[in-house]
């Protein structure tokens, strides 16, 4: 096989797998969330079932809808698959390295936000401004924050290209490289995950009201198919993020070399540590209210203020 | 223990007080008083498993007894102490700060930069067990004295004292090895001791001016 074939290969089998985990991972926090309140819950496998269904259901568009409307999925949804691919799943050395590191990361995210909050405000609906005016709020607080964040990660490890940070994290002796700053990064990037992906303390992807809802706000006018890109654009921007978390700051177990085993070994981690995460993010959904829209500000500020911390500490101490 | 080679001992132990500065931070952050409680329970704990890593590392045997110490009183007995009179005193939460959340935490974000500054000039000399410790430790002291300034209500002004303690502890048991235990075990009583007399006068404010909020003491005049 040659190496370009082999890479070829890799990049396809990233997207299956981003794209296959990311509607488990929904369900598996759905689940959890349900066990935790005493419902059976529906099966893990439901967001696959709603999806297809979305799929074959003819959109409705609104008249007063522009070009922006209709584009917006699929913006959405290519812009967040293209960050899945910059990110390091099952192996550590990623054929799309040299596309793009985390600062391209971070904006493809905001390429997305940015899209689909024009289209909260173009069909003309007082609920889909009002999601786009939160959506701002929040997306504008959490860019500083992931930025310092994974500034803070990439200083310890001396490289902004995240397939060399995980790396070299892998390779390395002891936990990680650095655990103060890395620990002040992770607590401010989880933050920002959960804010970025309209998780419980910022946003209840569990709920319609129109009183609190954000990312649920934007995507009221959507149906059929377009719906379903958003919602799995939303989908694979939590699985992102997830992986991210697990593969920085915990990436043992992760492929290093192309040995077809290594490959499958570091895939069955990977999935552990994602649905691991996931749990979690259902544990912390169930344990903390929602916090009214002026307290986020208090919340995002805590990430900020932690992710300067993290980069502080490694210019203080080891500068 | 193979695993447990000095390099990753201490940063075992560098974990272990970054965990405590980022409890400072939740606490400085939460304006719930029993969460505040819980947190600093929580602190207490995990100021408990550092030292007794330290223990371990080094191999004197009382940072031991410290560390058992820290996990009875202030782990266990002081926030029950709290949270009864958070109970008596039903005051849930606080509404008004001297210093807003957002502003307190650039500040104490500022403050952990100083502390980090103060004691760069230490660390080349060699004798920490770990790199950060020493200045986190300072920084959980700082907190913890902003905590008692930006503060109005006396609870959170105890949970601030308290915070003061950890950061002065973990400072001990990072730099010194931990005091002689015969001045852990003062520390110990005159913080279990604190704690009461504090209760005590919070029910004295409860009493003369139905709230709790210190600020109202000014107003005493003869």
């Amino acid at each position: 096989m040659t190496l370009m074939m082999r890479a070829v290969l890799l990049v396809i089998a990233q997207i299956i797998v981003l794209l296959a985990v990311s509607p488990f991972i929904v369900g598996l926090i759905r689940k959890v969330k349900a066990r935790l309140q005493l419902r059976r819950g529906a099966s893990v496998f439901q967001p696959y079932a709603d999806l297809a269904k979305l799929f074959r259901k003819q959109p409705v568009v609104s008249t007063t809808t522009t070009w922006i409307f209709t584009a917006t999925p699929y913006i959405v949804f290519a812009s967040t698959l293209a960050a899945g691919l910059l990110v390091p799943v099952f192996t550590s050395t990623i054929p799309l390295n040299f596309a793009g590191n985390i600062i391209a990361l971070v904006y493809l995210f905001a390429l997305g936000t940015f899209f689909l909050i024009l289209a909260g405000l173009d069909a003309g609906s007082a609920f889909g401004g009002m999601g786009s005016s939160r959506e701002a709020i929040v997306a504008s607080l959490t860019e500083p924050a992931m930025i310092m964040s994974i500034f803070a990660i990439a200083l310890t490890t001396g490289s902004t290209n995240l397939s060399t940070i995980v790396h070299k994290t892998a390779l390395l002796e002891g936990i990680v490289t650095d655990p103060s700053p890395h620990l002040m990064a992770l607590a401010a990037l989880f933050i920002v995950a959960l804010a970025e992906t309209g998780r419980v303390p910022v946003d209840n992807p569990a709920t319609h009201l129109e009183l609190t809802m954000i990312h649920e706000a934007m995507a009221l006018e959507y149906s059929g198919r377009y719906l379903a890109l958003v919602e799995w654009a939303a989908g694979l921007k939590l699985l992102v993020f997830l992986t991210l978390i697990a593969n920085i700051f915990a990436p043992w177990g992760i492929a290093t070399n192309m040995e077809p085993t290594a490959l499958g070994i570091g895939l069955a981690i990977y999935l552990m540590k994602v649905s691991g995460l996931a749990v979690l993010i259902g544990a912390v959904e169930s344990m903390f209210a929602k916090l009214r829209l002026f307290r986020v500000t208090d919340f995002l500020g805590l990430a900020f203020i932690l992710a300067l911390l993290g980069m502080i500490f490694f210019y203080v101490l080891r500068g | 223990m193979s695993l447990l080679t000095p390099h990753v001992g201490s940063q075992l132990v560098d974990l272990g007080s970054a965990v405590l500065l980022l409890i400072c931070f939740a606490i400085v952050a939460q304006r719930r008083l029993s969460a505040c409680v819980d947190l600093f329970a929580l602190q207490s704990v995990f100021l408990a498993a550092t030292a007794a890593l330290v223990a371990f590392l080094t191999g004197i045997h009382h940072i031991y007894a410290a560390a058992l110490l820290t996990l009875i009183i202030k782990a266990i007995v002081i926030p029950r102490i709290l949270r009864k009179v958070i109970e008596r005193l039903n005051v849930t939460r606080e509404l008004v700060m001297n210093v807003n959340v957002p502003a307190g935490l650039l500040i104490c974000g500022g403050l952990v930069m100083l502390a980090f500054f103060i004691t760069q000039p230490i660390i080349p000399l060699g004798f920490l067990l770990t790199r950060d410790s020493l200045a986190i430790a300072l920084a959980i002291v700082l907190i913890g004295f902003f905590t008692m300034i930006a503060r109005k209500k006396a609870v959170t002004q105890v949970i601030g004292f308290l915070v003061m303690e950890n950061g002065v502890f973990l400072g001990a048991a990072a730099a010194a090895y931990g005091m002689p235990l015969i001045v852990e075990l003062g520390v110990f009583f005159d913080v279990l001791v604190g704690a009461l007399i504090i209760g005590i006068y919070t029910h004295r404010l409860q009493d003369a001016f139905d709230s709790v909020d210190t600020g109202r003491l000014t107003t005493l005049k003869e």
